[in-house]
């Protein structure tokens, strides 16, 4: 069954973005990633204008997004001042992000940077988290679990960083800097990418800030949802690319699929489930690369205003 | 001067009536089924039908145009192993949307110079570039527009057939694809003797989207701050409900 979309101008099947939405929501209540990675991409894929996949992709990431918060803010599990402070840096970034988007597209290097992007981030993200996850599965084998990861925040150079805060959550004692700096990258990807940035901001808490675990998906998830209510918004207001109609869909399945997410997530434990991450961002990562590297069957594209 | 004024009165009546004459007496006529293409919704794309007559013998051919709009055309090139976009060409006035039929074949339908001249035909489509590069260069990008415009369904592969339901009286059946492009268009018809374009008709088309889906749009362009927030209250209150039915579990 086919619907027009109102703002993107054109017919898409229903069932397709139904069924998108709940994998992708799934992808987020398991793992604190938004899912926006595999959505966007997805969607331009299926014709979409990039600026229209990218501003409703936002849209949709506030629901499931929240939902998830919810579901982890009742068992404990999320760090609001640590969030806060991340959403500040945030802000800023999403406005940068959406400028860049637009001087991008203008100059027509939109669909040559945002495959470059995902590649380099998935890949680097997706390789560290495999390595250090293997390590902490082949090193558990022989002694008891523990559920130990190295954290940058011991190197000297953090430790000199001005405003340090104290997360009594998260047990952390930090300079503002760290987190605001997580969430200005975490905001530029969200609106250039259309992402959630979860697969950036989960290994950051946990590697650069050296969170519990526990508190990662939560917090993230959190930060996703401000990040997101405030690109929707700036894109709507200012470059008109979000289709509420399409939104609605992707919402629809999205959050069906968070709290089934939500539930999975307490079974897996922490390693394992980082192997798993890891795997689906390189696999991502290594088919994108490819389709830059290979040659297109047409060399020319054409855009129509 | 009340003689002037006489023979001018004479003058202009008689031009009058002569016009008069001319529409009643033009060999050619036509009209669409409907004037409008309204996206709802269910919106899959939609039929468009042209009737029309014909006094006396000729070919006909009925050509759909869109509103004009610029095209940037680009060609990807290798750069250290990875292909991205390198040279751009901006076209003005590419027809968003094109088609055309005829009741003859493409080939000897009439003289290039009328083709040309009435813009009847792709290849007769002049779409002025903003570079002064080499003419094959530009050509070559031209054409991949027009591959690039038919592959998503703007352009025709091939001209359509007109049907002669008896000898005077023909119809003209379009398809518009789902993402045919909004705006007001022009329905050109001609009819041809011995090469040359004898009779012209002209009448309008207007593809829009209506009801809830027009709606939505105007409500997104004109009040862009309301609609995100209405956007991102959808998506709170879904999320919300969402969890809290699971919480019932």
């Amino acid at each position: 069954m086919q619907i027009y979309l109102p703002i993107a101008e054109m017919a898409v099947p229903v069932e397709s973005i139904l069924v998108l939405g709940t994998v992708v929501g799934f992808l987020s209540g398991v793992f604190g990633v938004g899912g926006g990675f595999l959505m966007t991409p997805f969607l331009i894929f299926m014709g979409l204008p990039p600026a229209i996949a990218v501003g409703t992709q936002a849209n949709q990431l506030v629901a499931g997004s929240l939902s998830g918060v919810l579901g982890h803010w009742k068992r404990g599990n999320v760090d609001f001042k640590l969030g806060g402070v991340m959403l500040a840096g945030s802000v800023i970034g999403s406005v940068v992000g959406v400028v860049l988007f637009k001087m991008l597209q203008y100059i027509g290097q939109i669909d040559f940077v945002i495959p470059v992007l995902y590649v380099v981030l998935l890949g680097t993200m997706g390789a560290m988290m495999f390595f250090e996850s293997l390590m902490v599965l082949i090193r558990s084998k022989g002694k008891p679990a523990s559920d130990e990861k190295p954290s940058l925040l011991t190197k000297p150079f953090f430790q000199a960083l001005p405003y340090k805060m104290r997360f009594p959550r998260s047990r952390l004692y930090v300079s503002a800097l760290v987190p605001a700096t997580i969430g200005f990258v975490g905001g530029l990807l969200v609106s250039i990418m259309g992402i959630g940035g979860g697969f950036l901001l989960v290994p950051a808490m946990i590697y650069i800030l050296g969170m519990p675990t526990l508190l990662v998906a939560g917090t993230s998830l959190f930060q996703i949802l401000l990040t997101t209510v405030i690109t929707t918004i700036m894109h709507a207001t200012a470059n008109h690319t979000v289709d509420l109609v399409l939104a609605a869909l992707l919402i629809v399945g999205g959050v069906v699929g968070v709290q089934i997410g939500v539930r999975v997530a307490r079974r897996i434990t922490g390693a394992w489930a980082r192997v798993a991450l890891a795997t689906l961002l390189l696999l991502i990562s290594f088919q994108l690369a490819g389709q830059l590297f290979i040659r297109p069957a047409d060399l020319y594209t054409a855009t129509v205003w | 001067m009340i003689r002037l004024v006489c023979m001018l009165a004479l003058m202009i009546v008689s031009a009058a009536n002569a016009r008069a004459q001319t529409f009643a007496d033009s060999p050619l006529t036509i009209d669409l089924a409907q004037d409008h293409v309204d996206i709802t919704m269910g919106f899959n794309g939609a039929d468009l039908v042209l009737f029309g007559t014909r006094r006396g013998a000729g070919d006909v051919a009925v050509v759909i145009r869109g509103p004009e709009v610029p095209a940037v055309v680009r060609r990807k090139g290798q750069v250290m192993g990875i292909w991205m976009n390198m040279r751009a060409i901006t076209f003005r006035n590419v027809p968003a949307y094109y088609d055309l039929a005829l009741s003859g074949n493409e080939a000897d339908f009439a003289a290039p110079e009328a083709l040309r001249d009435n813009r009847i035909g792709l290849n007769t489509l002049d779409f002025r570039p903003d570079t002064r590069l080499d003419r094959t260069v530009v050509e070559s990008f031209q054409e991949a527009l027009i591959r690039n415009r038919q592959l998503q369904g703007y352009f025709p592969l091939e001209p359509r057939r007109i049907n002669f339901l008896s000898n005077d009286f023909f119809r003209a059946d379009f398809r518009v694809p789902p993402n045919v492009p909004t705006g007001d268009y022009l329905v050109q018809t001609y009819l041809i003797r011995e090469g040359a374009v004898v009779d012209r008709r002209e009448t309008r088309l207007r593809v829009a989207q209506v009801g809830f889906n027009a709606k939505v749009y105007s409500f997104s362009r004109d009040h862009g701050f309301a609609y995100g927030i209405a956007g991102v209250l959808l998506a709170v209150i879904a999320g919300w409900g969402a969890y809290a039915f699971s919480r019932r579990d």
